[in-house]
């Protein structure tokens, strides 16, 4: 019998920091039969096992057309995520996946896309942007909106010029430091919403973010006249197995793990506030 | 059910006596048996050497025999901290779990649709897979027990290899499966007349008289629902000191939590899973110190909105089988039916 829980060994080939608290880390499986048939969706994670630490939930940060390596993108927060800031090329983590739902590439082709990111909640979607960037052509317009707390908080800066050749790139952030040069919005990412060009019409939403960021992102989508069935949300809770049994994950009658990350807005709206942000009343 | 016949073993015998006596005797000295042992007051699932300890006549266990399949504590893996996974933990020699009431089975047959699809899970299967049942039909009825109006007792269908019913200084032993066949193998008996069917039915129909509790299943769905926002969650917090014991006692809890643990040496270590409950504080925290169920109610909801509501669309069942078990254990005695009388009482005298 395959057992779901056993991780598969990984070498960490590449190593980049991409802000004071996160980095991008390069992976290659160590089996060539693993290499070979491994394959994932964009917007699915892994659970990445630091031996004698646990395991931790991450979302896959490399496009599905990069072969022979993945990707993941870890913001340094606790225990896992602080012990892989620790590792460095050569050293072997353990890897599970790809799980989860992923975002809907086939309901995009054709379509115009927008894309709001808030954070780390950018990782997930870099997929959608290499793939976007690989097959320009399949997609409409394309349109990103990236919010984060400070300049020195934006991942993946480096690609930006190159996204901004193929996707209408928009940042903001919550504060500027003194001193810091910034030529884009300050506020939160739905200040952008303003200067988008992005129409309701024939426009498919993903977003990703904390929690509250994508209540004000959907609240103010709907009242622009974006359509709740055109809409997609990456969800987070906690996770001990990813693959629907540990139950942590649950979201009223849905696994996270397995029924998200990635849900349909609509499917979430059906369910009582409470159950989504939790906090009581 | 579909019985393959193995031996001239019939599908059904009245043992009494001496023949109940050896029956015990040749499984104990064959298998590993874990069986209904009296602990002070309450009664355990335990391993069973002698068969004398077995105490049939007990009405409930402090932890459902859950533990033998969805176990408390389970080995995982064990691993190096630099060269990765090593052994897979070993399956376990074939046992025979003795007594199992039929809400604790109809739990078993929610925890299979849990663990067995989508990606089975290796450890709960192989452990149903080396276990034979031998399920037993309740004739008498425990103060918190409410099978009866979940449709999951106090008679067993289906799920055993063999049944049990006590008919009084004698016992009814149906056959299930081949598996169940086998224990009755060396025991010289000739087939029970159908007749004692009758006697069967008599004595579980004296049982379903004798329930105190039940659950209002009707419009359930509907209720909880519409009352998500209802008083009675408040109240419930006041009382609930969010301890997870009812959870803990639960025969249809599933969730569980990992752990690595480091050998003395630091270098090897296992991964480990522990059963864990929705009702404590740390289960929905997530980074940064945000949780999704911080106040007591949310959680309190949560285990009965999960039991009653979620588990339908989740595994198309209820998950409560009404053993009674949350009752019984909880210091406030907190009554999941009560909650729901309470709820249908109150909506019907607001209309
Ligand atoms: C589907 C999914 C995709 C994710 N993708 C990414 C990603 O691409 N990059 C990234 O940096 N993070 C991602 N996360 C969050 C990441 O899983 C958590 O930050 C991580 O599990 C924390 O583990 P830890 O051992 O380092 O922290 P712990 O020591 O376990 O805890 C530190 C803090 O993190 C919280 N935490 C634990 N587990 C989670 C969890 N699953 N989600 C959120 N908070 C948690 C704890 O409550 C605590 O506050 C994702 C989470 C999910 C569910
Ligand atoms: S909710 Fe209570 S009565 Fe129902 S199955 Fe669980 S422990 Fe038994
Ligand atoms: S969520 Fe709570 S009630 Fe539901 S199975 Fe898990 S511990 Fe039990
Ligand atoms: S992460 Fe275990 S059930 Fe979803």
């Amino acid at each position: 019998m395959i057992n779901p829980f056993k991780p598969e060994m990984a070498v960490i080939t590449e190593v980049v920091k991409e802000t004071s608290d996160t980095t991008t880390y390069t992976f290659r499986f160590k089996e060539s039969e693993t290499r070979e048939t491994w394959g994932f969706e964009p917007g699915q994670f892994n659970m990445i096992t630091v031996f004698g630490i646990g395991e931790a939930p991450i979302s896959i940060s490399s496009g599905p057309g990069d072969t022979g390596f993945f990707q993941h993108t870890v913001r340094h927060v606790g225990n896992v995520t602080n012990a892989l800031a620790k590792k460095r090329p050569g050293d072997v983590v353990g890897i599970r996946g790809a799980y989860g739902t992923g975002w809907p590439l086939r309901l995009l082709y054709g379509r115009n896309l927008l894309i709001v990111a808030g954070g780390i909640g950018l990782a997930p979607l870099r997929p959608v942007i290499r793939e976007v960037m690989r097959q320009r052509d399949r997609f409409k317009e394309v349109e990103v909106l990236y919010g984060a707390r400070t300049p020195g908080d934006m991942l993946f800066v480096r690609e930006f010029p190159d996204w901004s050749k193929h996707v209408n790139l928009r940042l903001a952030v919550d504060m500027v430091p003194p001193g810091v040069k910034w030529d884009h919005k300050v506020g939160v990412v739905t200040t952008l919403f303003s200067e988008m060009f992005s129409q309701p019409s024939n426009t498919v939403v993903l977003t990703c973010g904390p929690e509250i960021m994508m209540k004000f992102v959907v609240r103010g989508l709907l009242h622009m006249g974006f359509s709740p069935d055109r809409i997609y949300v990456s969800m987070e809770r906690r996770m001990h197995c990813g693959v629907g049994k540990c139950g942590r994950c649950q979201i009223g009658p849905r696994f996270t793990c397995k029924d998200g990350p990635v849900f349909a807005y609509e499917e979430l709206a059906a369910l009582p506030e409470e159950v989504l942000g939790g906090v009581g009343r | 059910m579909a019985v393959t016949k193995t031996s001239s073993v019939p599908d059904m015998v009245v043992l009494s006596g001496e023949l109940w006596q050896e029956l015990l005797k040749l499984v104990t000295a064959q298998y590993k048996v874990i069986g209904p042992v009296r602990r002070g007051s309450e009664h355990v699932f335990a391993p069973v050497k002698d068969p004398r300890v077995l105490d049939m006549a007990y009405v409930t266990t402090i932890l459902p025999p859950k533990k033998v399949f969805h176990q408390p504590f389970q080995v995982l893996f064990s691993f190096d901290a630099e060269e990765g996974t090593l052994a897979e933990a070993e399956s376990g020699e074939e046992k025979v779990v003795w007594g199992i009431h039929p809400c604790d089975m109809h739990a078993i047959a929610i925890l299979d649709k849990v663990y067995g699809v989508e990606y089975p899970d290796p450890y709960y299967l192989r452990n149903r897979e080396n276990t034979i049942i031998v399920a037993k039909n309740c004739t008498e009825i425990g103060e918190d027990c409410f099978c009866l109006s979940m449709g999951t007792g106090p008679a067993l269908r289906s799920g055993y290899d063999l049944l049990l019913t006590d008919l009084g200084g004698r016992y009814l032993v149906e056959v299930g499966t081949a598996k169940g066949r086998k224990l009755l193998s060396g025991l010289d008996v000739p087939p029970a007349p159908r007749v004692v069917l009758v006697e069967k039915e008599k004595r579980l129909s004296q049982a379903r008289q004798r329930f105190r509790k039940r659950m209002v299943t009707q419009g359930i769905q509907e209720l909880l629902e519409e009352n998500f926002r209802h008083p009675i969650w408040e109240e419930l917090m006041r009382e609930c000191l969010a301890c997870g014991s009812c959870t803990m006692v639960c025969p249809t809890c599933f969730c569980y939590n990992v752990v690595d643990k480091m050998d003395l040496d630091l270098k090897t270590g296992r991964r480990q899973r522990e059963w864990d409950s929705c009702m404590l504080l740390e289960y929905a925290q997530v980074a940064l110190g945000q949780n999704f169920r911080r106040d007591r109610d949310a959680r309190i909801k949560q285990r009965i909105y999960h039991k009653l509501l979620y588990y339908e669309p989740q595994f198309g069942t209820l998950g409560c089988v009404g053993c009674g078990r949350c009752i019984g254990a909880c210091v406030k005695r907190i009554d999941i039916t009560d909650v729901v009388s309470r709820l249908a009482e109150s909506v019907e005298s607001e209309r």
